[in-house]
């Protein structure tokens, strides 16, 4: 499962990447997670509002810090 | 990394060694900076402020971004997506870092350069907590002026950008929004909850008896508290407070910071230079202030007490409008980022534009009133 974590930088991307990484931590399965900072990157998967979370490139979230349990759930979906 | 931190510490050994402080000026200097921070703390940052970060945290939860983002998808009618850019800063990037993916997205996927534009310039100017502050502070006709001229500005110079570079529409990309947006409220409840947290920030100021005071406020905070606690979300309610602190614990420090330095400015700048480049409403005093705005960066909220501390200095009126609308939108951090985003043509039109016509408003206003 490839997770990106869109945002340019500023506090609310760098969390949700913590949470997300806090998410994976000790659950089964191959995860990967990526920092997607190129504006231009962050557009072509339509999201206008970060930050911006995909799983399996699907924007999952835009615009929240999602919490690790939060990240798990949606995982798991 | 060591060496970083030696070197900052022969910089700070450096400063102290050569610290005037024999100078009275560096005495009064440094006293009226504490001044300043005692003064906003006693009189701005519980009933202004606090109110005012609510607020906007409220907006960030609460309002639902997707319906205004679609009027400014690649489907929108102009005319709407102009207006609707020019004051929806305050509801779609409450927080300042998505304010360029939003601009990117409206440019490259939405509306087009033009909308997009008149989003990048009022976006960072419609900003709940810095009209409040402002208008407590330097008075509410600067505030609603300010106000209103940004908005403005932002519609002329978009559909300047918009008439000037507007290509073919570009491949309808698709805007993701956000799905739960429930909150548990009814509109009703909605608008009471604004509509109380705006009492406490209005009636902050207003110059009635303190007892009266003190029982609006009370009341309309025990209304906020039974929205909040009996009819509210859990989860909404979380967000709200999460986003509310994220604001606070990011922009006080800062704001902190640019009081005292306005109030340590206050008496270390003679009054004599900044009236000469600053003062009266003269051409030359509103380009300076453009210019200056333009290229300073100021945190959210800290223009208030450097534009308050001028004006006591001798800056008039025009000029002080001018450094808010230059001000806002732009610094030279971010001007550098657009030249690498925008391009360096879009750019310099952009910049130029900002410049000129912060000015000319200022001049107008300094002029006209």
């Amino acid at each position: 499962m490839i997770i990106k974590i869109l945002g340019t930088g500023c506090k609310k991307c760098k969390e949700l990447e913590a949470n997300a990484k806090a998410a994976i931590r000790d659950l089964p399965g191959d995860f990967s997670i990526e920092k997607v900072t190129d504006i231009n990157e962050i557009m072509n998967f339509g999201v206008m509002m970060t930050p911006g979370l995909v799983i399996d490139n699907v924007v999952r979230s835009t615009g929240k810090v999602l919490s690790a349990a939060d990240i798990r759930a949606m995982i798991a979906k | 990394m060591k060496k970083n931190n030696l070197l900052w510490l022969v910089l700070a050994f450096g400063i102290f060694y050569f610290l005037p402080v024999q100078h009275p000026v560096f005495k009064e200097s440094l006293f009226n900076g504490f001044w300043l921070l005692h003064d906003y703390a006693t009189k701005h940052v519980l009933l202004c402020l606090v109110p005012a970060f609510f607020i906007a945290g409220a907006i960030a939860v609460f309002l639902k971004s997707d319906s205004i983002l679609k009027y400014l998808g690649p489907t929108a009618k102009k005319y709407i997506a102009y207006p609707i850019a020019s004051v929806s800063g305050g509801i779609l990037a409450v927080c300042s870092c998505t304010i360029l993916p939003l601009f990117a997205g409206i440019w490259k996927r939405g509306a087009g350069i033009g909308p997009a534009i008149s989003f990048l310039y009022a976006g960072p100017a419609i900003n709940i907590a810095a009209i409040f502050l402002t208008g407590t502070v330097l008075g509410w006709e600067l505030s609603i002026v300010r106000l209103v001229t940004s908005v403005i500005l932002a519609l002329v110079m978009g559909i300047i950008m918009g008439l000037l570079y507007d290509k073919k529409p570009q491949a309808a990309g698709s805007v993701v929004a956000n799905d739960d947006e429930s909150t548990g409220l009814s509109p009703w409840e909605t608008g009471l909850l604004f509509f109380l947290w705006m009492a406490i920030l209005i009636t902050g100021g207003l110059k009635i008896a303190p007892l009266l005071k003190t029982i609006l406020i009370v009341l309309s905070s025990l209304g906020i508290v039974y929205i909040s606690f009996f009819r509210m979300k859990k989860d909404k309610r979380n967000e709200w407070g999460a986003e509310v602190s994220s604001f606070t614990l990011k922009i006080m420090p800062l704001l902190f910071a640019g009081v005292f330095v306005a109030g340590f400015i206050s008496k270390a700048i003679p009054q004599s230079i900044v009236q000469q480049f600053l003062g009266g409403n003269g051409i030359r005093s509103n380009l300076v202030a453009s210019v200056f705005g333009a290229l300073m960066y100021f945190a959210t909220l800290t223009e208030v007490p450097i534009v308050q501390t001028f004006m006591n200095l001798g800056m008039g009126k025009g000029p002080a409008l001018t450094l808010f609308l230059a001000g806002y939108s732009l610094s030279l951090p971010n001007m550098i980022v657009l030249f690498r985003l925008m391009g360096v043509k879009k750019a310099l039109t952009y910049f130029s534009m900002v410049i000129v016509f912060s000015a000319m408003a200022g001049f107008a206003y300094g002029n006209l009133f």
